[in-house]
């Protein structure tokens, strides 16, 4: 089945998502389609599968053109999809989820649909070690990722688009899925790996797709192609603003202890984590995410109750088990998914942005008192639209993030908890948001940096430290930690607490 | 059209419209003719001084529940629990009633409206601290416990505190003047009115101007983000619904004390599940509770005009309360989805 | 057979007779609720149904034509919930209680003329040589049609709902209307479903209750057995198979109050009218206090705790 999109253009707004894009898709080829976050990678293969139309353009299967105006006719095409949100029904066990899309499912499938074996026989081939009658929920993400791949088999398809499939995946996982990938396309499918990772480009494709601004920019044989090349591709002519690291200060005096640990939320559990961090240092913490990043972040933000441990800034306890501690000033917290966890959608970006300050109000306070206030940041930190009586909810997911880092890096607070603050962001505004973050570091603030990013953890972070299951599975220098090393923590190799380096 | 459809006089238009069309359907449904029954309901609601006053007197308690009701939603709650704390605070006040008959100072009136006040906030903490504490669906525990509070009343009045005079209905005995809210001129229109309205004017200054105002809107929009910022989640959900039950119980403590001059079983005639659709109506803006709760109680008091005058079974006023608020939530519903849609 | 085991089947025989109009609602709620859509309207649902089942058996003299009529009219105040919710989009909530307001002034309005009337009974059905059984005979030969219904509608909805492939794509829409769709399941066709066929079953139940329970039409007679479904729901796990236990509790309760009436106890019976209530409402805590979310369908999660 050969797919040819040919002259896609998409526009949402002012933002022109797909600008005049061709991409050829030849069977038993793995195409990488590379680009940066908003560079239109997923826009293109959301039209393909047929949950966006395009505004002009046309996609033609074989030479002739078709149109796909639902996923549902996508499937019907041979055209399948792996999303970065897997949508897998996590209450039901993994036969019951391949069952619900398979089309021949009969009418009476059994306790479990155990009466049926047809919808697992390509997951037996490509995770046998996969039980079938286990809930989705008590799947590791790699596996799930495995159930997601085996429902488009199901499908027969002869395309096969995977969004992202490794930015969830360990090391040794995303070996895996290379594998699988390879063998998906030996049996004749097309194959689209959307990524923005250069490791899966050379570990897999064939071609490689490069698309920056809505452009398709240059469509090269992976064997001709540097890594420094296809960089150039991704980012353009124009010269890319990183962020200076912090330089770690020698004989820096301890400022935040996390002492010993544990607390539950529905996010997750974690047990016995102790952590010092110094003035000016930045403290990365890594782990595949689930494994109690969030309610690491929650707990030591005064946000969960602990079961155990305290939280100690400037010898101060702020936080004890079991006590219900207001969220503290002294503490600044970027948590994840900000709509979700930071702001209030309904109401004002001036509102929004002085949320930390509210219980000092005066008992008579009006929302547009904080207007001129408001009117500042967001110009200092670039949120869009400028408008202060905005709701927040109209704002994207990188404003987003600015508006919480503009709030909580405002004062100057002694520890900073920072979860995943650049997700969503084009890398001048992820910039910008790690420089107000260092600048806190260099006037001597403790950061605590949670990401999935091992490069820019390797990059800025002093130290790093892995979560695993709740647990620290292992805390090295940046300077001498490895790649190899942090990914064996990930999953949970050789569980051997380290001494903290005697400088912290 | 979408524009209209999206501005607040084209939801009121829209909802009027579309209220009209179902009660007309349903008067042709049953065979009378709409336009007849409409003017019908509207002379015996207001059309002299007597339906006038009678629909005032019917709207006072639903409004105080309609307050009632929008100061727990201020935090995102949806309690139906007005009814309940309704019926405690008429039980609590009349047993207050009852121990001091002889009273003829202003003080043990003001004592009898602090216990049902009192009693109104009691009935309210339960489901509060439910939901609070132990995460129970608030919605559904105020629903049972209105049966709990009603049968309370329906006991007493049985029972224990069943007047002899009454012979057989039962009933309390009957307050003395003491116990009576002042009314006005020859009405049956008392002073809890005017409360009432007090309070909804207070209500809505305080929501919009006051600090507390605004950190009810932050924990209602996200209480994640509230409490991440200091603010107390719990502490809120127990304050918004004792207040709420203070103003429902001094709803009933008034009907009670003030129209039907003694404790009753039914006293309420549904004026929490009423105060609910206002606030409903209103979108929880205690200053459109007021214009709104005088519409759904004259709708109410017309029914017993259509009754007498038309002979048409006074229910039809509850098809038409049903149908409005299928109404309001039917255009609410379809604006808020075409607003989602332009994002 | 001892006086013991008299005393036992008998209340047994009237928990389940005072929990079956109550059983047939909590089915239906608890479909509705596993697709994600909760519904107060069970109680308006409950009186029209039992209003118009009322009056088609007076009308007709065959309280199966009554039954029939109830679950038709249940289904047709249920459609309004539809509409609401999945058309409109509006609260579940706030549309459960218009539903239940515009049910109980429905009822009311053209149950007025049913005030007083009587009504043909179920003739009792013949159980034959089971009547002899040790221990369950008595239970069995006390049966009304309306129990028995209700019984078996237990497992046979059990069954559908965990070992068809329709009771599986039910399930999904529950647990994630986005993973549904891209199954190629419509969530919103199946939630219209469910709420329709809770709205046959809450409508059968208040046939149930005032053409063979009560045998009497009184305006708002359900009496927040509707609303006590829907926290029951909550108590039976969202499992099928558990709504003849949680239903229990509550007929168990209103036929303890019953007896202790009779039995000339000093309490009052106004008292222990309250007793099904409290006793829903104290399980429904003690169900919420082992706070494991485990059963829970997680698109209803997002709807009760916004």
């Amino acid at each position: 089945m050969h797919v040819s999109l040919a002259g896609i253009t998409k526009r949402y707004g002012a933002i022109l998502a797909n600008d005049d894009v061709d991409l050829d898709l030849v069977p038993g080829e793995v195409v990488a389609l590379l680009g940066e976050n908003g560079a239109g990678k997923s826009t293109l293969m959301k039209i393909l599968f047929g949950f966006q139309q395009a505004d002009a353009g046309e996609i033609r299967i074989d030479g002739r053109p078709v149109v796909i105006d639902s996923p549902r006719a996508a499937a019907a095409l041979g055209i399948g999809m792996v999303f970065q949100q897997f949508s897998l029904v996590p209450a039901l066990t993994v036969r019951e989820n391949l069952a619900l899309g398979h089309r021949c499912t009969p009418w009476w499938i059994g306790r479990g649909a155990r009466s049926f074996a047809a919808p697992v026989a390509h997951l037996r081939d490509i995770a046998p070690e996969i039980e079938p009658d286990l809930p989705v929920s008590r799947l590791a993400v790699g596996e799930m990722q495995l159930v997601e791949l085996a429902k488009v088999l199901n499908l027969d398809a002869g395309v096969v688009i995977l969004d992202e499939p490794t930015s969830v995946l360990t090391p040794a996982e995303s070996e895996r899925l290379w594998e699988q990938v390879r063998r998906i396309a030996a049996g004749g499918a097309a194959v689209v790996l959307i990524t923005h990772k250069l490791e899966d480009v050379f570990a897999c494709a064939q071609r490689v797709a490069v698309m920056r601004r809505g452009r398709m920019v240059a469509t090269l044989d992976t064997s001709s192609v540097t890594p420094d090349a296809l960089v150039r591709l991704i980012v353009g002519a124009e010269t890319v603003t990183t962020a200076q690291p912090v330089e770690r200060t020698a004989d820096a005096l301890p400022r935040a202890w996390i002492k010993n640990l544990s607390a539950t939320t529905a996010a997750g559990a974690i047990a016995g984590v102790d952590l010092r961090i110094a003035a000016g240092e930045i403290l990365g913490i890594a782990g595949v995410s689930g494994n109690g990043q969030q309610t690491l972040a929650d707990a030591v933000a005064g946000l969960a109750i602990l079961l155990a441990g305290e939280v100690i800034v400037d010898g101060e306890t702020l936080q004890a088990p079991r006590a219900e501690m207001p969220a503290q000033s002294a503490v600044a917290y970027l948590p994840e998914q900000p709509l979700r966890n930071a702001v209030a959608p309904d109401l004002s970006v001036a509102v929004n942005l002085m949320l930390k300050r509210i219980r000092d109000l005066p008992w008579r306070s009006h929302p547009s008192q904080f207007d001129a206030d408001a009117r500042e940041r967001i110009t200092a930190f670039d949120i869009r639209p400028t408008d202060p009586r905005a709701t927040a909810a109209s704002l994207s997911g990188g404003n987003l993030q600015k508006l919480v880092a503009a709030r909580e890096l405002a004062g100057a607070p002694a520890l900073i908890v920072a979860c995943y603050p650049t997700m969503g962001l084009d890398l001048g505004a992820a910039a910008a948001v790690y420089e107000a973050l260092f600048a806190h570091a260099r006037r001597g603030a403790a950061v605590l940096w949670i990401s999935e990013d091992l490069d820019d953890l390797l990059r800025y972070a002093h130290r790093i430290a892995v979560l695993h299951r709740g647990r620290i599975a292992g805390i090295a220098d940046t300077a001498q930690a490895t790649r190899r090393q942090l990914g064996a923590w990930m999953v949970g190799h050789s569980i051997d607490v380290a001494a903290e380096p005697a400088h912290a | 059209m979408r524009d209209l459809m999206l501005s607040g006089p084209g939801r009121v238009v829209g909802t009027t419209l579309a209220v009209l069309m179902l009660t007309g359907a349903f008067f042709l449904a049953i065979g009378r003719d709409p336009v007849e029954l409409m003017g019908l309901i509207v002379r015996s609601a207001a059309g002299d001084g007597y339906a006038i006053t009678e629909s005032l007197v019917r709207a006072t308690p639903i409004l105080l529940c309609a307050l009632a009701t929008a100061l727990p939603a201020r935090l995102g709650l949806i309690t139906v629990g007005a009814e309940g704390q309704l019926y405690f605070g008429a039980l609590l006040g009349t047993g207050f009633v009852l121990a001091n008959l002889g009273a003829t100072s202003a003080a043990p009136y003001m004592a009898m409206i602090v216990v049902a006040m009192l009693a109104g906030a009691a009935w309210a903490l339960l489901p509060a601290v439910l939901r609070s504490h132990l995460g129970v669906n608030e919605t559904i525990s105020t629903l049972l416990v209105n049966y709990v509070a009603a049968l309370l009343v329906t006991w007493v009045v049985y029972g224990p505190w069943k007047s002899a005079a009454n012979l057989g209905w039962p009933a309390t005995a009957d307050f003395p003047e003491a116990f009576k809210p002042s009314t006005f001129f020859d009405s049956r229109v008392h002073s809890g009115l005017w409360i009432a309205i007090g309070l909804a004017v207070l209500l809505h200054w305080t929501f919009v101007r006051t600090r507390w105002g605004l950190t009810l809107d932050v924990l209602r929009s996200n209480p994640r983000a509230g409490i991440a910022a200091g603010l107390n989640w719990r502490r809120n959900v127990l304050l918004t619904m004792a207040l709420g039950g203070m103003l429902a119980g001094l709803a009933g403590i008034l009907e009670t004390a003030s129209i039907q001059g003694r404790l009753q079983a039914n006293l309420s005639a549904g004026a929490g599940l009423s105060g609910f659709l206002v606030a409903w109506l209103a979108r929880n803006h205690c200053l459109r509770i007021i214009p709104m709760s005088l519409l759904v109680g004259a709708l109410l008091a017309s029914g017993d005009g259509l009754q007498m005058f038309a002979n048409v079974p006074s229910s039809i006023a509850l098809v038409v309360q049903g149908l409005l608020f299928v109404a309001v939530l039917l255009v609410g519903g379809y604006a808020n989805r075409l607003q989602v849609r332009r994002g | 057979m001892d006086s013991l085991d008299i005393v036992f089947t008998g209340f047994l025989i009237s928990a389940l007779r005072s929990a079956t109009p109550l059983l047939l609602t909590l089915l239906g709620e608890c479909l509705g609720q596993r697709t994600g859509v909760i519904n107060l309207g069970a109680e308006g649902q409950m009186l029209v149904g039992a209003m118009a089942g009322y009056g088609a058996t007076a009308a007709f003299g065959n309280p199966w034509v009554g039954l029939l009529a109830g679950a038709g009219a249940g289904v047709a105040l249920s459609a309004v919930h539809a509409l609401l919710v999945v058309g409109a989009q509006a609260n579940q909530f706030a549309s459960g209680l218009a539903v239940w307001m515009l049910g109980f002034g429905l009822s009311a309005y053209f149950g007025a003329a049913l005030v007083g009337q009587q009504v043909t009974a179920f003739d009792s059905i013949d159980v034959g040589a089971a009547a002899q059984w040790p221990v369950i005979g008595s239970v069995i030969a006390g049966m009304t049609p309306t129990v028995l219904l209700a019984l078996l509608l237990v497992p046979v909805i059990g069954l559908w709902f965990y070992r068809t492939r329709t009771g599986l794509r039910w399930r999904a829409v529950g647990e994630s209307p986005a993973a549904a769709r891209a199954a190629g399941v419509s969530p919103a066709t199946v939630q219209i479903q469910a709420v329709l066929v809770g709205g046959l079953l809450s409508g059968l139940g208040g046939a149930a209750l005032s053409v063979d329970y009560t045998r009497t039409w009184a305006e708002g007679m359900s009496a927040g057995r509707g609303l006590v479904a829907v926290g029951l729901v909550i108590v039976a796990r969202w499992n099928p198979w558990w709504t003849l236990p949680a239903a229990l509790l509550f007929g168990g309760a209103e036929a303890l109050s019953l007896r202790l009436q009779t039995a000339d106890t000093p309490i009052s019976a106004q008292l222990l009218h309250i007793l099904p209530y409290l006793v829903s409402l104290v399980v429904l805590t003690l169900t919420c206090l082992r706070r494991s979310d485990s059963g829970t369908p997680a698109g209803l999660k997002a709807v009760m705790d916004r």
